[in-house]
């Protein structure tokens, strides 16, 4: 034991630390290029050390454009995004908790069968719904609204659904059953037993639902027509210009913003989202 | 249930209902009720962006009817389509001119041919050449916001004293090839550290090769990729790849930095000439400023005398979409536009020539770029040619950047792949004329 | 019976309608556009199985796929692999490990359009770091950017960076696995090998299957970094994949009939390398018995 176990300890460390180094690089580079001045954003070959940090461009990264729109568009973007993000993870996790429910601790027929093709649609390649989509939602004259990029967050997603159907499967039927006795109906065992133990879990999915819409970036694209509808993720291609114009520290000031919030509750969460998925288990 | 739990479902559910009450609010904000709004769709932003932005306030200032809104759009084409498809698009979009006909053939604008016959705006007020990028089956739909032309620049520090003023610089690509063999660099093990030329440089314009040596891409109604002319400009590239060596070429190539940059290969002395646009001396004002350099008309065959001041011309042009809520008013903010001081002024500040028949002196003399006049020549030249009048345009363009690859790094003979590119373009016009053209 | 189908169902709702309204309907419009000349500015008007069968004398399409399928077949394995190994060491218990795992899953939090520069720089034939390294072992390095011998390995690397959602997913199966197991194997004198091979690989081969499973569908759709970071598939054509191919038609060429021809063959051959995967799977994914 002892020497060998420090041995290995060691040798461990040493590879988490070189492999934190190239994880780290895009990061570094984001963070190195958002203090540089705009002439050193491009050089060849590029320069980590910026010859003078440049703190400025982070409140004009914030303030960028917004004179000439007459509003700050961060802020706006800001605003919208945490507008959308909010609705499509309080509808992720309410519509994929109760169809899960369903799919684990009801028994009815087909049940099985369905489940099956759910989770073979995980196989259809998004491509091939993005035009019908787009027609639908043109159809019932939504393009330019927000609806798009949230209303299907209320009708659960088979990934999710997949998710939490493995961990309520984990909790024992007996409770249910018990409750059941005492005269409780379905819906109340639902919220009063079944979503206060799966807890982790529906972490776990509000997580996957706040990254994906705070990074979406096809969906703003398609949808949203006014600048001042945009969100965060979109309104950073305002800052890149076609001739080559682009402010590249103040593009990276932005972005470094933009996924602040996600770092933060990643680098928090991290535990509980870990055990979320873990006690789901992938079977 | 504990005060705890309760107080946090209250804040969800404000905050739930307070993102659809917002959300909804956003939407249906509106600017100004005393105007007319007209939404004005721009792919610039930053300095190009802010000259704009001039004339727009210029125009509002100038009249209490119409209020232009400018809006600078990334993605502006596909944006542009999306919301003409929605049903919601801008009064006013600022595309490229090369879209114009894939717009036109898509049905996505609107028909400006009366609109701009009353403000008198024809044929005799622009330069020919450009006039026709706005004309699409005797229609019009499109006016110029800018426009731009395309000459070679050379570097005369880096040139022989024999080649080093625009008089005495090669004339014909004979002479070019024979300057760039005097003055080309390469290391022991061949690495190259100066270009006289490089035809994949910038590498922005591959289908117009053949144009300099007499060919063109469509002839009548037929897609012409392997003729001799087109043939004899891709030998002319091939014989480049075999001069320096491809496998050189190549990381040589991927040394350059970025053409907005002070390390861009012309700015930093990796080329000695490049073909490029008029704008670019307002990079070479902004990233190397006091840099000695000149600009003369791309060459042509020494036996192909007629082929003399040929320019590839390009323009940014404004349309006003189909669906478009306000035609009238933005076509008032258009024609606004197309005033001589007004052109010249927004031309002037973006580095360009003007697309203009009539060009005042005084935009000559305070011209940042200070061959402006040649440019102008160019435009104004027989030999001015645009982008073939065809909605297939970008895919045979496509083929056109594969072919030249495909040449550059010897993956193919010049034959070989302008046959291949032919037979697929083939394919895309045959498709093209059974569904659009015939409808 | 009857009332357990009604609750089933009525708590099954969203999803029935979720599933009528955004998948089944736009899987069978899209297969009906596929028959059909359709921009987003046109009508469709039915042209029979004419973007079909242009789809097979179509040379770029053709190459289009044999890239997807080099793409996928290279990047599937290698950052299968590397998100195992990862998983594994941060499995260790060691200090500092709610650093490593934010440090590793970084990059995944980052919008990878947002460094194609970043790329570009790295792999730089001429001055890139990586190069920079290869020729201080005194090995010759290749032009990753602009031989198209090479460009396909560049993004294959480059999805490495990417490995994070998979590599959470890994560390949950691994937390799964019983330390009565190891130390099962620890009372037989095993080396660290060999509890690799007959313990963790086993214990976790469903977990391996999913992630496989997803990695091929994610792979088959490849997009947005080739897009940014070799416009037009540059260097002729190597690195034009399918999905650019469905985008460009859909978006660039207006040609959405034929985009849903396009996305029909890619839903198949996603289909068909599934069960593939599932297939060869049955033999070797270990399922704990409940």
């Amino acid at each position: 034991m002892g020497q060998r176990k420090r041995i290995q300890i060691a040798l461990t460390h040493v590879a988490l630390i070189l492999l934190s180094v190239v994880f780290l690089l895009p990061l570094l580079w984001m963070l190195s290029t958002s203090l540089k001045p705009i002439g050193e954003t491009l050089t060849t070959p590029p320069k980590w050390i910026p010859s003078e940090v440049m703190w400025s461009n982070y409140p004009d990264a914030i303030n960028y454009n917004s004179k000439q729109l007459g509003y700050i568009p961060f802020l706006v973007y800001m605003r919208n995004t945490v507008v959308v993000t909010i609705l499509c993870i309080v509808g992720s996790v309410t519509s994929n908790a109760l169809v899960a429910y369903s799919f684990s601790r009801l028994r009815w027929a087909g049940r099985d069968a369905f489940f099956g093709l759910t989770v073979a649609t995980m196989m259809i390649p998004f491509p091939v719904l993005m035009v019908p989509t787009f027609t639908l939602f043109r159809y019932l004259g939504w393009v330019g609204s927000f609806k798009p990029l949230w209303v299907p967050a209320f009708f659960a997603s088979a990934f999710s659904i997949f998710l939490l159907r493995q961990f309520f499967r984990t909790i024992p039927m007996e409770l249910s059953e018990a409750a059941k006795l005492d005269g409780c109906s379905e819906f109340r065992i639902f919220t009063d037993i079944i979503v206060p133990l799966a807890k982790p879990a529906l972490m776990v999915v509000a997580l996957f639902t706040f990254m994906g819409s705070w990074n979406d970036f096809l969906g703003p694209l398609i949808y949203l027509v006014d600048q001042n509808t945009f969100t965060l993720a979109l309104g950073l291609s305002a800052y890149q210009t076609q001739h080559g114009g682009t402010p590249w520290n103040l593009l990276m000031a932005a972005t470094l913003l933009v996924i602040l919030p996600i770092l933060i509750v990643f680098f928090f969460a991290q535990k509980l989202f870990i055990q979320g998925i873990a006690t789901s288990g992938f079977k | 249930m504990n005060w705890t739990s309760v107080g946090i479902t209250g804040l969800a559910a404000t905050l739930v209902i307070g993102a659809i009450v917002t959300g909804e609010r956003v939407i249906t904000r509106q600017d100004r009720t005393d105007r007319v709004t007209v939404i004005y769709w721009e792919k610039w932003t930053g300095s190009e962006g802010e000259e704009m932005r001039k004339v727009v306030d210029a125009f509002n200032a100038s009249q209490d009817r119409i209020f232009v809104k400018y809006l600078s759009i990334s993605g502006i084409d596909s944006k542009t389509r999306l919301a003409i498809a929605g049903g919601n698009p801008p009064d006013v979009a600022g595309i490229w001119g090369d879209q114009v006909v894939q717009f036109a053939d898509a049905k996505a604008l609107t028909d400006l041919t009366e609109l701009s016959k009353v403000k008198g705006l024809d044929e005799s007020y622009y330069i020919p050449a450009y006039w026709d990028g706005y004309v699409y089956k005797d229609k019009v739909w499109a006016m110029p916001s800018t426009p731009a032309a395309i000459a070679l620049h050379a570097r005369p520090d880096l040139l022989p004293p024999e080649a080093a003023t625009p008089e005495k610089f090669p004339k014909t690509f004979e002479e070019l090839d024979a300057l760039v063999e005097k003055i080309s660099v390469q290391g022991p093990n061949g690495s190259l550290k100066l270009a006289g030329f490089l035809p994949s440089n910038p590498g922005w314009w591959n289908w117009a090769w053949g144009y300099y040596f007499g060919g063109q891409l469509l002839t009548g109604d037929k897609v012409t990729i392997d003729t001799p002319e087109n043939l004899r400009a891709f030998r002319w590239i091939a014989k480049y790849t075999k001069k320096f060596g491809s496998k050189e070429v190549q990381s040589f190539q991927g040394g350059f930095g970025n053409f907005a940059s002070p390390q861009d290969p012309f700015m930093s002395g990796k080329v000695a000439a490049e073909q490029n646009g008029v704008w670019k001396a307002n990079y070479i004002n902004v990233y190397k400023p006091g840099l000695d350099w000149f600009a003369v008309p791309m060459p042509y065959p020494a036996d192909r005398p007629d082929l003399k001041g040929r320019s590839n011309l390009s323009q940014d042009v404004l349309c006003i979409p189909r669906g478009a809520k306000n035609v009238k008013e933005a076509f008032e903010f258009i024609s606004f536009v197309q005033k001589q001081e007004v052109m010249e002024g927004l031309c002037s500040a973006h580095g360009k020539n003007s697309p203009l028949a009539k060009v005042s002196e005084k935009f000559f003399d305070t011209h940042p770029n200070k061959y402006i006049r040649l440019f102008d020549q160019l435009a104004r030249s027989p030999g001015a040619f645009n982008i073939p009048k065809v909605g297939v345009f970008p895919q045979i363009s496509n083929e056109m950047n594969v072919a030249f690859q495909e040449v550059n790094s010897e993956q193919k003979t010049p034959e070989r792949a302008l046959a291949d590119a032919q037979k697929r373009a083939d394919i895309i016009w045959s498709t093209y004329q059974k569904q659009v053209l015939e409808k | 019976m009857k009332k357990d189908l009604r609750i089933g169902l009525l708590f099954a709702m969203p999803w029935i309608l979720g599933f009528l309204i955004f998948l089944a309907y736009p899987v069978l419009a899209s297969l009906y556009y596929s028959f059909t000349n359709f921009s987003i500015l046109r009508e469709p008007s039915y042209v029979g199985i004419d973007n079909y069968a242009e789809l097979t004398s179509d040379t770029v399409f053709h190459q289009a796929l044999i890239n997807t399928l080099i793409y996928a077949v290279g990047a599937v394995p290698l950052s299968t692999v590397v998100a195992i190994g990862l998983a594994m060491l941060l499995n260790s218990k060691v200090k500092g490990m709610s650093y490593y795992r934010t440090i590793f899953f970084l990059p995944s939090l980052v919008p990878m359009v947002a460094l194609g520069t970043l790329f570009l720089w790295i792999f730089n034939g001429d001055y890139g770091l990586l190069n920079e390294g290869i020729r201080a072992a005194g090995l010759e390095p290749p032009n990753w950017l602009g031989d198209p011998a090479w460009s396909k390995s560049t993004l294959m690397l480059i999805s490495m960076w990417g490995c994070g959602q998979a590599m959470v997913i890994y560390l949950a199966g691994l937390q799964n696995v019983p330390v009565s197991l190891y130390e099962a194997a620890d009372l037989d004198g095993a080396k660290l090998g060999r509890k690799i091979w007959n313990v963790t690989l086993p214990m976790l081969s469903p977990v391996i299957l999913f992630n496989v499973v997803m990695g091929i569908i994610g792979a088959l759709q490849v997009f947005a970094v080739p897009y940014v970071m070799f416009p037009g598939g540059a260097p002729a054509r190597s690195t034009y994949f399918i999905a650019s191919y469905l985008f460009d038609n859909a978006f660039q060429y207006q040609r959405m009939g034929y985009a849903s021809a396009v996305g029909w063959v890619m839903f198949i051959i996603t289909l068909l390398l599934t069960m593939l995967a599932l297939k060869i799977s049955d033999r070797h994914v270990h399922y704990e018995t409940e």
